[in-house]
């Protein structure tokens, strides 16, 4: 057995954990990982079968160890390639089992430990003609799934991002995120068939290139959150945010204005009702760009409406959009509405109550 | 609500493992295995022991931990007696399995044993034994402590056990014979050996109700041997906001956050949560569920009860940790409700069939309409209403508020000083005071103030210039 650094796996450790290094036929090529004393062992054990083995068979695992508490999940896709080009290269050339070539495996092993805890990617060059290249690939969770009345906006300056790296339909719709065009107007405008354009852009927040906010208009509603406080409390929260919401051309805004503004978003409010109340703090901020700098941060939150229809006909169908479930946003994307339509309509309905939330 | 087994936070099997002078042994496994997994077993027992296995990718199995036959199992999760006491943990492609090996006794004693001539000692001992819990490999890691506290729980309790009468021995020795009787008749339909053993054992009962109660409601009760209690939460199935689990930091946050200005809101009825209690429980518990109140704060709650208020800081986290009550704000006429942004409004949820079961001739999804703007709770009420309709108009928020449908919302104050003209207008931290030049100066021009920051005295002369802004912050 070979171990890089010697002295990391004790003689006990090995003795404890063997079952799980050469393991049984039936946990072979899975990737294994144990942890006791202290350390985290992950392997994936092969066995190649082949008369000109002594006992018929090659068993082997390369296996990383790391200490007990670390987030181990970026490496398993590591172990499980080495493995799979050691099995490769046995085959093709028997690099294990030759007892000149199974020298460089020393080396090799000490060239990994090293380059994956400095910069996370190595390269390993193993002969003339061939060489594994690893790279620790950071995990990020889910995103949410993107609907077509949800306005992507860019996380940090447009420029910051190359585009050429991105793929055609990311490229050919890049120019039309704005932070106010939705996803149905996008996939329109750039001629882009609309699940394209969702796939896109949930692979852009995937990547936090972009965040997901609710179409602007004067009639919306908002709220302030808990979060709305980090504005007070938070000095580079206060630059960035006084940054973007300042018009251009003008005087920097000050946070006393900016926070009345904030905080003078209620529910019942639209933002119509708070140009018109406190246009003397509007003179130098945008309040478009104030709202989406709110939502991107959550400072603020939208608050939609949900028709719910409570009485109806026995003989009449159950309600399809009107059931609490799908709001205004949606249902006028669904259908071609626009939302004034909308609230005509269903504002003439006895039968249809709305829910803000 | 039943939470079907591809749920993130729900065990995928529970499985009792020893290991023992007749060698590591399976015992008990649940769910059992289908029938057509187990003739495959079978036939893999016969193939070559040094032949690829394969079968791992033909039969892609994401969802279980069906593709381990038993005496795989007992090779990896009997583990050597120095993983013992400690958390086990070992993952396998997706899925992961948690334990906490436990030793019964000294593996000296064993060979003490094997030199007493006497006849009583031909039963073979066991040395250690493992519940072993198999979870989907991306579980969260605070669900997979969770599995181990609960593994680590049972293992006590059966240890204990085992010294007093050797209750585990004796259920290993059923479970091991049902075992050797099913396999010894494979001339019939294959049966799972542990369907059988399930009328015959306690233990293997009570894992089973374990496995159930995990995947369903989250609350565990077991009574091992009929005698020591188990019991057990797992807070991710009891808290959830909104379709997620609240994260157990969060938790531990809010219950640190308890003030005697809060109030407790049992979410069952007093007569419920008073018979679930075990028998020997607390007295202090008992009277504090029997005197609180959703509109007494904590602290008249304490001269109620006649208990100090860290007694009762302590019970009330512990009713909130377990899910049979709710911190709130004592219900007063100027609480303001709102909508909570995770309340389902639909329709046809079963929330809104039984609040008009429990009020009839009101509908949910009206009265959280009505919450769509802050209400505060004497708006809400009608006062020409029978006093009866007011009551019932009250107990229908305490009703909300207790499935989380309404929250809270609070007046915050903060202090802002309005900039002088030539400031920037950012709150500066008060550098040293350039000369200020103060006297005779009227105190409407602050904007004379020329050098810098002004100076603490210039601020005070200010004082009445500065205003208030008010901002309603909902309750986190």
């Amino acid at each position: 057995m070979k171990k890089v650094p010697e002295e990391y796996i004790s003689r006990e450790l090995f003795d404890t954990v063997q079952v799980y290094i050469i393991t049984k036929p039936e946990l072979q090529n899975k990737l294994i990982t144990v942890t006791a004393m202290g350390k985290k062992l992950i392997g994936c054990p092969v066995c190649i079968e082949h008369k000109k083995y002594s006992r018929n068979a090659l068993l082997f695992n390369l296996g990383l160890v790391c200490d007990a508490r670390t987030k181990t999940c970026a490496l398993e896709p590591i172990v499980k390639k080495l493995s799979g080009y050691l099995t490769t290269l046995e085959l093709e050339s028997g690099f294990i089992s030759n007892e000149e070539s199974k020298q460089k495996l020393l080396p090799i092993m000490s060239t990994l430990l090293e380059e994956l805890n400095a910069t996370g990617a190595c390269t390993l060059p193993i002969d003339e003609s061939n060489t594994i290249n690893l790279k620790l690939i950071e995990q990020r969770r889910d995103p949410l799934i993107v609907q077509e009345y949800d306005v992507p906006v860019f996380t940090q300056c447009k420029d910051h991002f190359i585009k050429s790296q991105w793929d055609l339909t990311t490229q050919q719709i890049l120019a039309y995120i704005d932070g106010f065009r939705h996803i149905q107007k996008i996939s329109a405008e750039a001629d882009v068939e609309l699940n394209l354009v969702r796939i896109a852009v949930q692979n852009l927040l995937y990547y936090g290139v972009v965040t997901l906010v609710s179409i602007f208009q004067y009639s919306n509603v908002y709220c302030t959150t808990p979060t709305v406080q980090s504005l007070i409390d938070d000095r580079s929260i206060q630059e960035e945010c006084l940054n973007y919401v300042t018009k251009k051309g003008q005087k920097r805004a000050c946070l006393r204005d900016v926070f009345q503004l904030y905080c003078g978003l209620t529910p019942g409010t639209t933002v119509r009702d708070l140009c018109s109340r406190y246009s003397q703090q509007l003179q130098r901020v945008d309040e478009r760009r104030l709202i989406q700098y709110g939502l991107m941060k959550a400072l603020i939150r939208r608050l939609q409406k949900y028709p719910v229809k409570v009485t109806r006909d026995e003989r009449s169908r159950p309600p399809r959009l009107y059931t609490g479930c799908h709001s205004y946003d949606e249902i006028c994307c669904k259908t071609g509405m626009s939302y004034k339509e909308l609230d005509e309509r269903l504002e003439n309905d006895p039968n249809i109550i709305v829910c803000w939330k | 609500m039943f939470f079907k087994c591809g749920e993130k936070t729900s065990p995928i099997s529970v499985i009792l493992v020893t290991s023992g002078s007749r060698g590591n042994k399976l015992l008990f496994r649940y769910p059992f295995q289908q029938v057509s997994d187990c003739t495959s077993s079978l036939t893999t027992k016969q193939r070559s022991p040094y032949a690829l296995n394969t079968t791992g990718d033909v039969l892609e199995d994401p969802d279980g931990d069906s593709r381990f036959s038993d005496i795989i199992l007992a090779t990896i999760l009997a583990t050597k007696s120095d993983m013992c006491g400690k958390k086990f943990e070992l993952k396998i492609d997706n899925v992961r399995f948690v334990g906490h090996p436990t030793l019964l006794q000294h593996p000296h004693t064993i060979q003490v044993s094997k030199t007493d001539p006497s006849p009583k000692r031909e039963m073979p001992t066991m040395i250690l034994f493992s519940v072993v819990f198999a979870l989907r490999a991306n579980a969260d890691p605070s669900v997979i402590s969770c599995m181990h506290n609960l593994s680590r729980r049972i293992a006590i309790a059966l240890q204990h056990e085992e010294r007093r009468c050797q209750y585990l021995t004796r259920e290993a020795k059923l479970m091991l014979a049902v075992q050797d009787e099913v396999t010894n008749m494979t001339e019939s339909d294959p049966q799972s050996p542990f369907r059988q053993i399930l009328p015959k054992c306690k233990l293997a009962r009570d894992l089973k109700e374990a496995y159930d109660s995990l995947c369903t409601t989250g609350v565990v009760r077991l009574h091992i041997n009929n005698w020591l209690e188990v019991s057990f939460c797992l807070p991710h199935k009891i808290h959830r906001v909104g379709g997620n689990h609240v994260p157990p930091e969060a938790l531990e946050r809010s219950l640190k956050a308890i003030r005697p200005y809060h109030a407790l809101l049992l979410l069952d009825s007093e007569k419920a949560l008073l018979a679930q209690l075990p028998l020997d429980c607390s007295p202090a518990l008992v009277r504090l569920i029997k005197t609180c109140s959703a509109v007494k704060n904590l602290q008249q709650l304490a001269q109620d009860a006649d208990l100090n208020l860290l007694q009762i800081f302590q019970i009330a986290a512990h009713l909130v940790y377990w899910g049979k009550a709710i911190i709130v704000y004592p219900l007063c006429e100027n609480n303001v409700y709102m909508l909570s942004p995770h309340a389902n409004i639909s329709l046809y949820s079963p929330l809104a069939e039984a609040f008009g079961q429990q009020f009839p001739g009101h509908d949910l999804p009206s009265m959280l309409a009505k919450f769509s703007l802050p209400l505060s709770l004497s708006e809400f009420r009608n006062p020409l209403d029978a006093s009866v309709q007011e009551a019932q108009l009250i107990q229908m928020v305490v009703w909300m508020l207790q499935r989380r449908l309404l929250i809270q919302l609070h007046t915050y104050v903060c202090l802002l000083v309005p900039p002088s003209e030539e400031e920037s207008g950012l709150l500066r931290d008060e550098e040293l005071p350039l000369v200020a030049r103060v006297g005779g100066r009227s105190l409407s021009t602050p904007s004379a103030l020329s050098f810098g920051s002004p100076s603490i005295f210039t601020q005070l002369m200010i004082w009445w210039r500065i205003c208030f802004s008010l901002i309603s912050l909902p309750l986190v």
